[in-house]
């Protein structure tokens, strides 16, 4: 009896400590969700009543070429970004964690981008491109090669973009993977040196294959992440030339706020959390799967 | 004990007379820094002065947000009882139950008459919605200095667009096969895109819709329209594919990358204050003609919330803020076109020859069309608009791919 009053009272204080999060989380997370997942069966402008219309929204999305193709644009986003983003994350953690001088200040250039706001690295990048007075113009014409307008063309817009989400994103992988990397033990190092493997045999038979649970938290946190892309196409690009970057983000703020389409918007927003999801539990049971398999 | 009384009775007073106050709410479009103080400083005071029972509460809202902000704040239902926007959000906003009308309050407004035809731009399906507040047209401006080197008569602008392509070739510079300045500035996308090709094809006897909303500026015109635009950048050669970029916060023509251009007042102020040389160099010129001559102009406007609270004060509110007075004062600070007819007497026009310009080149003015589907037409229009700029598509496609786009709006 005393042990059912003392574990109530003690549900009760977890209760209470955790009772700001909780509502903070139903308010602004839960309840929108569930907002829009109604909207997103019916005709809304943002003012006035919602009037539900089944699955026309869904319907309309299936024939929506402009959608499909926003989609497959943001796929190719996720796919070039996020290898070279590991990759560059890595190297940086490997260097880093070497132990060389000046860590510290090392450590915080690669994450200035991080806390940089997106909408400032994207106006930097936006100077950087400048067919007139950009940087990596100028760079170019030391070579002779003639100013390219990088963001105005379809064939170099969103290639572009990708090297500017690189360059933000590497700080914070830099870190998880740092911190991977210092999980390790040394003594396994030092074991495989005394049996005489070489540095490049130890990072591909050891430092690799621990890191995997770092690399799956890397990819799915950078898949969602990059599939939900707006703030740098909205600044940098609106979308254009020819669409060649609009990411389905950008298509569903335009739907809903331009066109005042909260209906349509919310319905696109719900495939889009559907493909991430997959994306998400399909990378996870790969890599399971493959772990299992070894 | 006494003072904890006073304090109280004093806290009372305050209460009593924040609520004895009704509350109007005015959004403003765009942030400079003078349209803030002559409204924070100016107006603002000067409407509570005579109105001691109304509390002006003027909020101001990027351009960029606008939209956004308008949307989520009526959703929440707090959203302004006045706020301002474009001309071309009025269709959308009546059809969404946004606005209401404003046909009773016209004759509050201090001599409406003196507002001449611009009234007008906010009348939907015979009704008015919008009060004018200020103006925006685009003229033909050009380098004299270029001209003169070039060989053409400073004074002499194009007037034909035979003409137009023929100077904007002469004033081009290439070096190395690489343009280093083009003879002409056009947009290549989105909305400056749609807004200056639709004056080459009003210019040529076309129009975006007919009378029932159908579009048709992929008539004949349109295409011929379209196919001088593409000409003048991938035959003639004389404007940029990619566009041009402004040179840190100089417009191409102000940076000497470009020889013309067709530019709004607002972007001709900026070069006065910020490149006075340049704009010793710069003229303005009568759009060219085909059959007509046609410059796109636009008003932003006060529209009413249908859901405001208190009609009474928010027409005060509304009156005061587009008087005579307050509009002169608004359009100054902005060095804008002033939609009052009385406006075009006042000083700060009477002492610019740009301005004078502007508001003389407004009988050539024609605006975005009233329709409730505005936004996404004209998204659309752009697109396909860019696709022939760009070579991806011929202009006879892209305007029937557009316009058979553009009817699944209606």
């Amino acid at each position: 009896m005393a042990t059912n009053r003392l574990e109530r009272r003690i549900l009760v204080t977890a209760l209470i400590f955790i009772s700001p999060v909780l509502i903070y989380n139903i308010i602004f997370r839960i309840v929108p969700i569930f907002v829009s997942l109604f909207l997103s069966f019916t005709k809304f402008s943002g003012f006035g009543e919602a009037r539900l219309i089944g699955l026309g929204n869904y319907s309309r999305i299936v024939t929506d070429s402009q959608f499909w193709g926003a989609v497959l644009r943001t796929l190719q986003f996720s796919v070039e970004v996020l290898p070279l983003n590991m990759l560059i994350s890595l190297l940086l953690a490997l260097l880093v964690n070497t132990g060389i001088k000046g860590l510290s200040i090392f450590r915080a250039i690669y994450y200035l981008p991080v806390i940089t706001p997106m909408v400032a690295a994207s106006m930097i990048w936006l100077w950087l491109y400048d067919p007139q007075i950009g940087i990596l113009n100028f760079l170019l014409s030391l070579f002779n090669i003639p100013p390219q307008n990088f963001l105005r063309s379809p064939a170099t817009a969103l290639h572009s973009i990708v090297a500017m989400r690189v360059w933000r994103g590497v700080g914070w992988n830099m870190l998880i993977y740092l911190a991977g990397l210092q999980g390790i033990s040394k003594n396994l190092y030092e074991a495989a040196s005394i049996d005489g493997a070489s540095a490049f045999r130890r990072f591909m038979r050891i430092t690799l294959p621990l890191l995997r649970p770092v690399h799956m938290y890397v990819l799915i946190v950078g898949l969602i992440s990059t599939l939900q892309s707006f703030t740098e196409m909205y600044v940098m690009t609106g979308g254009g030339p020819l669409e060649s970057t609009t990411t389905v983000g950008l298509l569903i703020y335009r739907s809903a706020f331009d066109y005042m389409e909260m209906g349509y918007a919310s319905a696109m927003s719900f495939i889009l959390g559907i493909i991430i999801m997959t994306l998400s539990v399909v990378s996870f049971l790969w890599r399971k799967e493959k772990e299992v398999a070894e | 004990m006494r003072k904890v009384t006073l304090i109280f009775i004093v806290l009372s007073l305050l209460v009593f007379v924040g609520f004895g106050k009704t509350n109007v709410t005015v959004w403003f479009a765009g942030t400079p820094e003078a349209l803030m103080e002559a409204v924070d400083d100016g107006l603002v005071p000067a409407f509570e002065k005579s109105n001691p029972d109304i509390k002006l509460i003027v909020e101001y809202i990027p351009w960029g947000e606008l939209s956004t902000k308008l949307t989520t704040a009526f959703a929440g239902g707090i959203g302004p009882d006045i706020f301002m926007h474009g001309q071309a959000a009025i269709a959308g906003f009546v059809e969404n139950g946004v606005i209401m009308d404003i046909d009773s309050l016209i004759a509050k407004l201090e001599d409406p008459s003196d507002f001449g035809g611009t009234l007008g731009v906010g009348i939907y399906r015979g009704k008015h919605y919008f009060v004018p507040v200020f103006g925006s047209g685009r003229l033909l401006a050009y380098r004299a200095d270029y001209f003169a080197e070039s060989g053409l008569d400073p004074d002499e602008a194009p007037v034909t667009w035979e003409q137009l392509q023929a100077f904007a070739q002469a004033v081009t510079v290439t070096s190395a096969g690489r343009m280093t300045r083009a003879g002409l500035d056009i947009p290549v996308s989105g909305i400056d895109l749609q807004q200056v090709w639709t004056g080459f094809l009003i210019a040529n006897n076309g129009a975006l819709f007919d009378d029932d909303l159908n579009p048709t500026f992929n008539s004949p015109a349109g295409v011929e329209a379209l196919e001088y635009y593409v000409g003048l950048i991938r035959e003639a050669k004389v404007a940029s594919e990619f566009g041009l970029t402004p040179v840190g916060n100089l417009a191409p023509i102000a940076a000497g990358t470009a020889a013309m251009v067709f530019m709004n007042n607002e972007s001709l102020a900026a070069i006065k204050s910020y490149s006075p040389e340049a704009y010793s160099q710069i003229r303005l010129a009568f759009p060219p003609a085909r059959y007509a001559r046609a410059g796109f102009y636009s008003f932003a406007g006060f529209m009413v919330s249908s859901s405001t609270k208190n009609l009474e004060a928010t027409t005060k509110a509304l009156a005061f803020l587009t008087s005579k007075d307050s509009l002169i004062k608004i359009n100054t600070a902005l060095g804008s076109l002033p939609p009052r007819q009385s406006g075009a007497q006042a000083e700060f026009i009477a002492n610019d020859p740009d301005l004078k310009m502007f508001v003389e080149g407004a009988k050539y003015a024609y605006g975005n069309p009233n329709v409730p589907f505005w936004v996404q037409a004209r998204d659309i229009i752009a697109r396909y608009l860019e696709r022939a700029v760009m070579g991806v598509m011929t202009p006879k496609d892209a305007l029937d791919k557009a316009a058979e786009e553009v009817s699944k709006l209606k």
